[in-house]
């Protein structure tokens, strides 16, 4: 192809480019809007940014909870849906147990049932268990992950036996041949489930808005809803909206490539 | 021997098998708890009347009797399917597109790639926070028809717009997740089929749809299933943006779902429009494994 034509394929990609990223742009220009009006199209280059609405989102302490909520619930999710997704998915790929198969694609045959089926019957277990509007009762219902644990399996299934045998020769116990040998092998498809856990459950809201009801213990995709509901400045409920998503963006960038790593997965499984 | 030694070490103290349960233990335990119970109850639901208070009672069928009768619940289907035709033909074609684009080595690509990219990461309630703002009566999209002189419409206060504006955000934020998937395609058509076509003095359309268009047919196969049962269970967007208004005109089956639910708590009734959910994916996921099954896409 020649350079030219190349260059001129900046066009199209560009115009496409911008219009994907107006609403981000128009997210950040509103919320660094020092008057209430907003001005077509003056807006989307503020003259003077002002951090007033970032200040009233964060000073009331509110959405920091959230961010602080939202935070624990992404992480700690992430830890044990790896532990326990690695564990099973080793013990799928490379053990030899009765019924092995058979509760192997039980498990992935759930993953059919809609999770608006089992909505309701989680609020009356977790509520009868005393966990809703806790964080534990949020984050428990959340962590057998199917997805998770069937690309831990995939994954697995290829490291040789005979890494585990000579380990095992060695003396290493099972608990070891997992910890020492399995998992460290495991990295690159840990950071790509980690990745899309931690999305996914910093992304989360109908759960967390159905079993969260006090304000203070709000999740920030609920708290940022419920910013729209009252009657909050637009500037600060579009100050929240950055905070809700900076964190996506950076977790984004930092492992892009995992991520990609993902969504090929998915398409060719 | 073999007979002995497996006689000596019946499976269930097999060292090996031991580990194995010990491993999927944590796991299975959750699963079970938080899955399959709940998957069980859910359907046990739908065959009872359940209130808040606790007291729960068998009705057999009453409850889809009940929904076969009701207004409400056949135009939450039909608007689940007015959405699900909306949204995939708009969200395929852009995809299509974009993957078209950036199906090319380019300085500055990895740049567009993450860009198209970020509405997938972005949470459902914060795009929606932004695209409610586009839509308003004073928003960016009245003032730019305006401006060029076209009419401004009040896009979801609107019964007939309010479809149409959710499948473009749904467009806008899942492009990038369907182009990634047909760029994989793409990368894997053999480059030799082009150099033959040029050979021939074929024509980029000829290209497109003589090679480009036939051997991504698994792909698009994909993107195609992924859309329909995303299609499916759109609640998010809706719930942010609409409530399920004007006048139930975006109330699709997952909102009544919700709102017979947690709006009512007739958790009876909401657990069988569940089950007609459950149903409905059933059998899209067993029309697809049949599909793939014939062989038409591998």
């Amino acid at each position: 192809m020649s350079r030219g034509r190349a260059l001129w394929m900046h066009l199209p990609l560009g115009i496409c480019a911008l219009a994907t990223f107006f609403p981000f742009w128009a997210m950040v220009a509103i919320s660094v809007q020092p008057n209430r009006s907003i001005e077509m199209p003056g807006f989307l280059v503020p003259s003077r940014p002002s951090l007033d609405a970032f200040k009233d989102a964060l000073g009331s302490g509110q959405v920091f909870g959230w961010a602080l909520n939202s935070t624990i619930y992404a992480v700690v999710s992430v830890v044990l849906v790896l532990l326990f997704a690695s564990m099973a998915g080793y013990a799928f790929a490379k053990k030899r147990f009765i019924g092995r198969e058979f509760i192997f694609w039980l498990f992935v045959a759930m993953l059919m049932v809609p999770g608006h089926l089992t909505l309701i019957p989680l609020f009356i277990m977790v509520s009868d268990m005393g966990g809703l509007d806790t964080m534990w009762g949020l984050i428990i219902p959340t962590i057998a992950n199917a997805q998770a644990m069937f690309l831990m399996r995939q994954f697995i299934q290829e490291i040789p036996d005979e890494l585990i045998e000579a380990a095992r020769i060695d003396g290493a116990g099972e608990f070891r041949l997992y910890w020492s040998i399995i998992l460290p092998q495991t990295k690159p498809i840990l950071a790509t489930i980690g990745t899309f856990v931690f999305l996914w459950h910093w992304n989360d809201f109908l759960w967390p808005l159905v079993s969260q009801r006090t304000p203070s213990n709000f999740v920030l995709t609920v708290g940022l809803n419920s910013l729209q509901d009252q009657e909050t400045e637009l500037a600060t409920t579009m100050a929240a909206a950055v905070i809700t998503f900076l964190p996506t963006m950076l977790v984004f960038l930092a492992l892009q490539r995992f991520f990609v790593r993902g969504v090929m997965m998915s398409g060719l499984k | 021997m073999t007979a002995i030694s497996r006689r000596a070490t019946p499976w269930w103290r097999s060292k090996a098998a031991l580990a194995g349960y010990v491993f999927i233990l944590p796991y299975v335990i959750f699963f079970l708890a938080f899955r399959i119970v709940p998957a069980v109850m859910g359907t046990l639901l739908s065959l009872a009347d359940y209130s808040l208070a606790g007291d729960i009672q068998f009705v057999g069928t009453e409850n889809f009797s009940r929904l076969f009768g009701d207004a409400v619940f056949w135009n939450a289907l039909w608007v689940t399917a007015y959405y699900t035709i909306l949204t995939i033909p708009l969200s395929m074609v852009v995809a299509l597109g974009m993957a078209l684009l950036c199906d090319r080595t380019l300085r500055g690509m990895s740049f567009y790639r993450a860009i198209f990219f970020l509405p997938v990461v972005t949470s459902t309630v914060m795009s929606g926070v932004i695209w409610v703002w586009i839509f308003r009566n004073d928003g960016p999209l009245n003032w730019l028809l305006d401006s060029v002189g076209l009419p401004t419409a009040n896009w979801l206060q609107n019964e007939a717009l309010v479809m149409p504006a959710l499948a473009v955000v749904s467009a806008w934020k899942d492009f990038g997740y369907n182009m990634l998937i047909l760029l994989a395609g793409m990368l894997a058509i053999p480059g030799e089929y082009y150099e033959a076509a040029s050979v021939d003095g074929a024509g980029w359309r000829h290209r497109f749809f003589h090679i480009t268009l036939p051997l991504l047919r698994p792909a698009l196969f994909v993107v195609l299933i992924l859309e329909i049962i995303k299609s499916f269970q759109v609640f998010d967007t809706i719930y942010v943006m609409t409530g399920g208004g004007p006048v139930r005109a975006s109330y699709s089956l997952t909102y009544m779902i919700y709102d017979q639910g947690f709006g009512y708590f007739d958790f009876g009734y909401a657990s069988a429009a569940g089950v007609i959910l459950l149903i409905i994916t059933l059998i899209t996921s067993l029309v697809q494994r049949r599909i793939m099954k014939r062989g038409r896409i591998e």
